[in-house]
């Protein structure tokens, strides 16, 4: 059985007087594997976090069906609830408590009794590495830390499926790599993750498998490396030029140009335009592209080769950049 | 249930930690009436001995009604407007509308406290004073006490879940103030026969039932609502705004 099974979920915000209905969610179905890691990558207002409120039955769907373990969420969200913990992107940590209280009371929430919500509670300080933290308010913490007392809260009622919704964005790079490390003591230890995120490299470091989404639909779905693979060559090279010379074709034609595509821009230097090819490196092949570059009379500014990454599959499978 | 009374907890224990505040902000208010009303002017003869009687179960149910509207809504609109604690709350393994119940009790006991602290704080405040005829039957009054609790309790989860934040200042100018006026805190119904059918206006006001149930059990010399009138508008406001307001909270924290 699925930990976790999405059939067909749609979900359109009804519109105001003045605001057009929104369709946030527009048909999404994946299921996920008990102990996979998995992710759903895609932009800010992509559907991930609506998707992610739908299973946690903070939203409730338009059309479609989500079972955890088995069991349906629209029919007995209560036990649903008892099996999945989230972490969620804003940190709604109870200001009122000690951190240590968070931990237990969360735990009596659960009708855990007292003596395994005291045990486990001491043992996740501990893991997390905020026993020293217990007696002070969630708000005195650092931005690390508070997400890590969000996972420890989580995993106080010991559930089977835990969901993640953004969970590094605005850490400092060192606290998103301490994050990264725990949450694959968690998938070592057999725990069932689902992490939304806009970070690529986030995504193809932990998942197992990712779901690339956008405008509320699964683009693609598939291991890091085989969503890699499925792209055209084996590298990408891309160019950054000045002034708008018909590049394309000419490029295309070259011995060696699987394909090339032109990136919508959002970056800082959005004038530049960017072209982006998909190639098999072999003798000459940069020689024959900057002679092209040269003859067209464009301007190169930049160039770079690299392995794809999953920025690359985005960016084929949509023709702009992620949008951070 | 578990769920529940653990939340419910989790809110005692969190208001009990801050209780002298707590009890600051709603005992202050009913001291100074009662120092000004039942003490000064008496004195100085501009006002009849006789109000000091009336206004002590008015000030207690006006007390109540200020105690369980903030012990409710305050939380609320923070919630609502930016932290999304109630976020926890939700995730666990209780309905929305065991969510709404636990605040609606909650905001009773809270109510409830501040009813029953301000109540003897009156009598000591009036005690070297004459012409005071106050009488608590405890029996009746603590029953009463629970539903007048409850009631301002859940008209607050009916505002926090109606009324836009930024709007909570204006909420205490235009809906509490006038409650508070023609609440029956400062005259018993029963007096209001003057009015004609006037008198059966002010019964859209919740606030007439509180008062009219903490006269009942305070001053029972008092002339008053006949019982099952009062119990009757207890029940049905009770009812009514845990109804409103649960739907709203729902509606407000499930999209």
């Amino acid at each position: 059985m699925e930990a976790l099974a999405v059939e067909g979920l749609v979900k359109t915000y009804p519109g105001g007087r003045r605001t057009p209905a929104v369709e946030a969610v527009r048909g999404i179905s994946f299921s996920v594997a008990p102990g996979e890691f998995f992710g759903l990558l895609g932009p800010n207002g992509a559907g991930k976090s609506t998707t992610l409120g739908c299973i946690t039955t903070l939203v409730r769907p338009t059309a479609g069906r989500i079972r955890v373990d088995g069991i349906d969420v629209a029919r007995d969200p209560r036990g649903a609830k008892r099996r999945i913990a989230v972490v969620p992107q804003n940190r709604n940590l109870d200001r009122d408590l000690t951190v240590r209280e968070v931990l237990t009371y969360h735990g009596r929430y659960f009708g855990l009794p007292s003596r395994e919500r005291e045990e486990r509670a001491d043992r996740l300080l501990h893991e997390m590495q905020l026993a020293e933290k217990a007696r002070d308010r969630p708000l005195t913490l650092s931005g690390g830390m508070q997400q890590r007392l969000m996972i420890a809260r989580a995993l106080m009622h010991d559930p089977s499926v835990l969901l993640l919704d953004e969970p590094t964005t605005g850490l400092d790079p060192q606290a998103r790599r301490m994050l990264w490390e725990t949450l694959r003591a968690l998938h070592g230890g057999g725990l069932t993750l689902i992490l939304t995120t806009h970070n690529m490299e986030e995504a193809d470091r932990l998942c197992q498998r990712v779901a690339i989404v956008d405008h509320g639909r699964i683009l693609t779905l598939d291991s890091p490396a085989g969503l890699k693979r499925g792209l055209p060559g084996g590298r990408i090279l891309d160019l950054w030029l000045g002034g708008s010379a018909p590049l394309a074709a000419r490029l295309g034609a070259l011995a060696g140009v699987m394909r090339v595509e032109k990136v919508e821009r959002h970056g800082d230097d959005g004038d530049l335009e960017r072209l982006r090819l998909f190639v098999e490196p072999g003798d000459g092949l940069l020689d024959r592209v900057l002679h092209s570059v040269r003859e067209a009379g464009a301007d190169l500014h930049h160039v770079s080769l690299a392995s794809p990454s999953l920025e690359d599959v985005y960016i084929h499978l949509t023709g702009k950049e992620l949008r951070e | 249930m578990t769920a529940f009374l653990a939340l419910l907890r989790r809110d005692l224990v969190v208001a009990s930690r801050n209780a002298g505040a707590l009890l600051m902000a709603t005992l202050t208010q009913p001291i100074l009436v009662v120092l000004v009303f039942g003490n000064i002017l008496p004195r100085l003869h501009l006002v009849a001995d006789e109000f000091r009687t009336v206004m002590v179960p008015g000030l207690m149910s006006i007390t109540m009604l200020m105690a369980g509207v903030q012990g409710v809504l305050m939380p609320l609109a923070a919630d609502l407007s930016g932290s999304r604690e109630v976020d926890e709350r939700l995730l666990a393994p209780i309905t929305v509308r065991g969510v709404a119940l636990e605040k609606v009790v909650a905001g009773a006991v809270h109510a409830a406290v501040a009813g029953l602290t301000a109540l003897p704080a009156m009598i000591l405040l009036m005690h070297r004073v004459s012409g005071i005829d106050v009488h608590p039957r405890w029996a009746v009054l603590l029953p009463l006490v629970a539903a007048t609790g409850l009631l301002s309790a859940a008209f607050g989860l009916t505002l926090g879940t109606h009324i836009q934040p930024r709007y909570s200042g204006l909420l205490f100018a235009v809906v509490i103030g006038p409650m508070m006026l023609f609440g029956c805190a400062y005259y018993p119904w029963a007096a209001l026969d003057v009015l004609g059918p006037l008198q059966y206006l002010f019964l859209l006001n919740p606030l007439v039932f509180m008062s009219e149930a903490i006269r009942y059990a305070v001053t029972p010399d008092v002339a008053h609502m006949p019982l099952p009138l009062l119990l009757g508008g207890l029940a049905v406001f009770v009812a009514l705004f845990t109804e409103l307001g649960s739907r709203s909270f729902a509606g407000r924290t499930i999209s």
